[in-house]
């Protein structure tokens, strides 16, 4: 008795001080917005507004937003598996094959771009992939008579200046997945006659595989609704839901509809997780 | 245990006790309004931050005068709603000067106030738009026109139809503004339809949609504009009289500007007083010293503006000033179509049809 | 291992280390670059960094991002790790929800968080500042934090924990003993990803801001609608160096790869 009463309690104080915090900051603002969704235009006054589902109703009838939902989710697709592909591999070398001083060093380079501007990185990148820039200028050291590859101001670069700025995401968390991992037990499976491969598929992968999750997590869903890269490295092919979100505040003064638009995201990131839980859930332990 | 879940929260308590006292003196580091201030709203880079203006202002008036920025017009209007009695000086082009005016966002002005009012050409000064319900409430203070420039280093012979945006010669060297109201004024008038009503929507979204070949990239602000131009991401792009004349002056870049046949956009900005505005007579003198001839004048010989609305002013530039030699021929001004308010519905039909034209550039 | 697999792994890190520092690179050449255009040729010229040092504005709003970045890493990752503990060692009605509330501060764009920041602070009287921007920063560090250090215990377990309890050692020393140490790296990671995120946080603060006060990343972003030069180049290779520094000094004390 004393002892549910007392882990209520201490669970209470755990959790109330982060989520009152992120009520006041975020649900109640959020709430606010949720009720705008609803609603016919922005509530000003001497102007009547009323309730509707027509926000909804427009987002999944109308092509424009249909096909824009599928770009953003792709780009998510794409640039989480970037990251996957080219950050998990450096995690377990990390974790694994390299040792002291090494380690260290190679860490703190990896976590250092954090402390450089998004804005001015992804305009460094412009400066790299323009045409006849950097990116051409090294391949012709290669192939003198090459065309240029003119990446900018397409979906290649844009996909580039994502996977660049969110790969170290993916690398931190498989990192602090993998570090806790205990060798003996890889050493004891390699005793045991299995190959590197096989301790790899059977003890590395499942154990680190809440990192993976989390660097999933934490790449997927902002990516989905960046309008910041796509705008400066996308030129024609920019167009996604973020960019069209961001002009309904900006510029068409349609706030219940980008509203509506940003909810409906939610919808879809929430139900994606709801469907891959049951296949995550034996690897994740929880008490 | 009661140890165990005192020691749990004692930590944390100390520390954000210790951040407390942070906080305040965080809190305390933000400047509250005083007497012999000023505020202005505006974009930014947009005459009211000129650093010799406010120091002659404030040697003048004793006023320091401190500046908030905006990046789109609905957020001007979000700060003026969300901050009463903050804001003096805000910046309202003329399509939206009604409706702040409606909403209760900004108050009369006193035209007697304002030496510099009756030098102010009377088309733009005397507008429906500033003149709501027999009461002021903008000043007029700037003018200039949407239309395209081009790189004199590329482009040898000057274009003279709006056609050339459409020119497969051009294709992938154009440059556009992501705009959707520009966007579809544009295409407007290239089909030869009232900009601000245009009867035929279907051609004007076939009009943008043929652009998809031609655009290069879209561009967002002056700067961008100018590093693209000088990257050559393109050679002709959409973009504003007042910015050419600076590219050109203060950038030394090979731009020339052109109103063509069909015709171009003309747009004027006014100054307004916010609602409730700590200091409105300071707000008078500052925009009286706005439209003077003796800040415009100097502004744009040595930064580059788009024309001014009081015709004194104008005289005033040097004769081979953009400002005077383009816009000041009367043939050029009859070809204008000026920008009219808009209701909210129409802007967002223009956003939609706009972003359909994106996606299309996209597949 | 074998000469190959090491070479292998080096050439590697090589290779990431490159594509990470591409941009970075050029950024900080740029700095040195005479053009206002950044246009090539290069010719060096150390004009930028000397305009830095007149440029009160930006210094001033270097400083305020690094306060407010520092204060938001103490409470996201103090409020965070006792949430992630919550969600690690006890199961309890609603925890799922608690957990799945963790998404919409990371789906939502920015920007509708900001807009709707903006109006809900001003209906309540919170107003504009630094305040109300360290509200929002910690608030968007917080789902970071929780999930960063809740996947450092998954990964972990509890065994280590039980095994203490059997050993007779109380709850309060398995805690500090165990847990914490365990936590560490996890909560270092989270705190990272904190400073990071309000560090790189534009749209919030230009949101918040109060006139005339800001932060290096809405300058940033302001100067870069108005006409940047390669001051905010200069500007920001002297926030690497500085963090790198930091950095190095930090792990004098601290071993960033954790014990094993």
């Amino acid at each position: 008795m004393r002892r549910t009463v007392r882990q209520r309690l201490t669970v209470l104080g755990l959790t109330a001080p982060a989520y009152l915090w992120l009520t006041v900051a975020i649900f109640l603002p959020l709430s606010a917005m949720f009720c705008f969704s609803f609603l016919s235009a922005l509530p000003l006054p001497g102007r009547s507004v009323s309730f509707t589902l027509d926000n909804y109703r427009t987002i999944f009838s109308k092509q424009l937003y249909l096909i824009n939902t599928k770009r953003s989710l792709l780009l998510g697709l794409h640039v989480t598996l970037g990251c996957i592909a080219i950050g998990y591999p450096a995690a377990l070398a990390l974790a694994k094959y390299v040792r002291g001083r090494w380690r260290e060093a190679v860490f703190l380079l990896i976590v250092l771009p954090f402390w450089s501007n998004g804005l001015v990185r992804t305009f460094s990148w412009t400066m790299v992939l323009r045409k006849d820039a950097l990116l051409d200028w090294f391949v012709r050291l290669f192939v003198p008579d090459a065309p240029s590859l003119d990446l900018l101001f397409s979906y290649p670069a844009i996909l580039i200046g994502l996977i660049h700025a969110y790969v170290p995401y993916m690398i931190l968390t498989c990192y602090v997945s993998l570090q806790a991992i205990d060798d003996s037990l890889i050493e004891a499976a390699r005793s045991l006659g299995a190959s590197a491969f096989t301790a790899f598929r059977r003890i590395i992968l499942p154990l680190s595989l809440p990192g993976l999750v989390a660097g999933t997590i934490l790449i997927f869903v902002p990516v989905i609704g960046s309008f910041m890269e796509p705008e400066i490295l996308g030129g024609k092919e920019a167009i996604m839901l973020g960019p069209i979100i961001e002009r309904q505040f900006t510029a068409s003064a349609n706030w219940p509809l980008g509203a509506a638009l940003s909810f409906v995201l939610l919808a879809i990131v929430l139900a994606i997780f709801a469907a891959t839980w049951p296949f995550l859930r034996p690897h994740l332990r929880d008490a | 245990m009661i140890v165990s879940r005192r020691g749990l929260f004692r930590t944390p308590a100390i520390a954000l006790a210790a951040l407390a006292g942070l906080w305040a003196a965080l809190g305390a580091g933000s400047p509250a309004s005083a007497a012999g201030e000023l505020h202005v709203l505006n974009w930014q880079g947009y005459g009211t931050d000129e650093a010799w203006a406010l120091k002659v202002f404030e040697e003048r008036t004793g006023l320091k005068v401190i500046h908030d920025y905006f990046n789109s017009e609905q957020e001007m209007l979000t700060k003026l709603r969300t901050s009463p009695g903050t804001y003096d000086v805000v910046l309202i082009n003329n399509t939206f000067t009604e409706q702040a005016a409606k909403e209760g966002l900004i108050e009369p002005i006193d035209p007697s106030k304002i030496s510099n009012f009756a030098d102010l050409t009377p088309q733009l000064r005397d507008s429906p738009h500033f003149n709501i319900g027999g009461k002021l409430y903008g000043i007029a203070w700037l003018w200039g026109v949407t239309s395209f420039a081009y790189n004199t280093e590329v482009i040898k012979d000057r274009p003279d139809s709006i056609e050339v945006l459409w020119d497969p010669k051009y294709a992938g060297h154009v440059g556009w503004r992501d705009d959707a109201v520009e966007s579809v004024q544009m295409a407007a008038l290239a089909t030869g339809q009232d900009m601000n009503n245009p009867a035929d929507l279907d051609k004007v979204k076939e009009k943008l949609h043929a652009l998809k070949p031609q655009i290069k990239t879209f561009w967002s602000s002056e700067d961008e504009w100018n590093k693209h131009l000088a990257a050559h991401d393109y050679d002709i792009a959409v973009y504003w009289s007042g910015s050419a004349a600076r590219s050109k002056k203060a950038f030394h870049l090979p731009v020339d500007f052109v109103v063509p046949k069909e015709g171009a956009i003309g747009w004027y900005d006014g100054l307004s007083i916010a609602a409730n505005a700590p200091n409105p007579e300071g707000a008078h003198k500052f925009i009286d010293f706005m439209v003077s001839p003796e800040f415009y004048v100097k502004w744009d010989t040595d930064v580059g503006a788009p024309a001014s609305a009081n015709a004194k002013a104008n005289a005033q530039l040097p004769a081979d000033a953009m400002n005077r030699a383009v816009l000041g021929d009367p043939e050029v001004v009859k070809r204008l179509q000026w920008m009219a308010p808009m209701t909210d519905e129409q802007r967002q039909k223009y956003q939609e049809i706009w972003d359909e034209a994106k996606t299309s550039f996209a597949q | 291992m074998a000469k190959v697999g090491v070479i292998l792994v080096r050439g590697y890190l090589a290779l990431l280390l490159l594509f990470l520092y591409l941009p970075i690179t050029v950024m900080i050449v740029m700095a040195f670059n005479q053009s206002a255009l950044y246009q090539m040729p290069f010719v060096f010229d150390l004009k930028w960094f000397a305009a830095l040092q007149d440029n009160q504005k930006l210094l001033d709003a270097g400083f305020n991002t690094v306060m407010i970045a520092l204060i938001n890493t103490v409470i996201a990752t103090t409020l965070g790790t006792l949430a992630a503990l919550a969600f690690a060692r006890y199961s309890f009605r609603g925890k799922t929800l608690l957990q799945l509330l963790l998404f919409p501060p990371i789906t939502i764009p920015w920007l509708i968080i900001g807009n709707s920041m903006l109006v809900m602070f001003y209906w309540i009287y919170l107003g504009r500042g630094l305040h109300a921007m360290l509200l929002g920063h910690v608030a968007l560090s917080l789902p970071y934090v929780i999930i960063v250090v809740g996947a450092r215990f998954r990964s972990f377990g509890t065994t280590l924990e039980e095994a203490a309890a059997t050993l007779g050692a109380s709850p309060w020393q398995a805690f500090w003993r165990i847990t914490v140490p365990i936590m560490a790296p996890g909560m270092v990671a989270a705190a990272l990803f904190a400073f990071a995120v309000s560090f790189d946080q534009f749209v919030i603060s230009y949101f918040l801001a109060a006139p005339g006060v800001t932060t290096l990343p809405v300058e940033i972003y302001t100067a870069i609608r108005k006409g940047y030069t390669p001051e905010i180049n200069a500007i920001s290779t002297v926030i690497i160096v500085v963090s790198m520094g930091l950095m190095l000094l930090v792990s004098r004390f601290y071993r960033f790869g954790g014990e094993r």
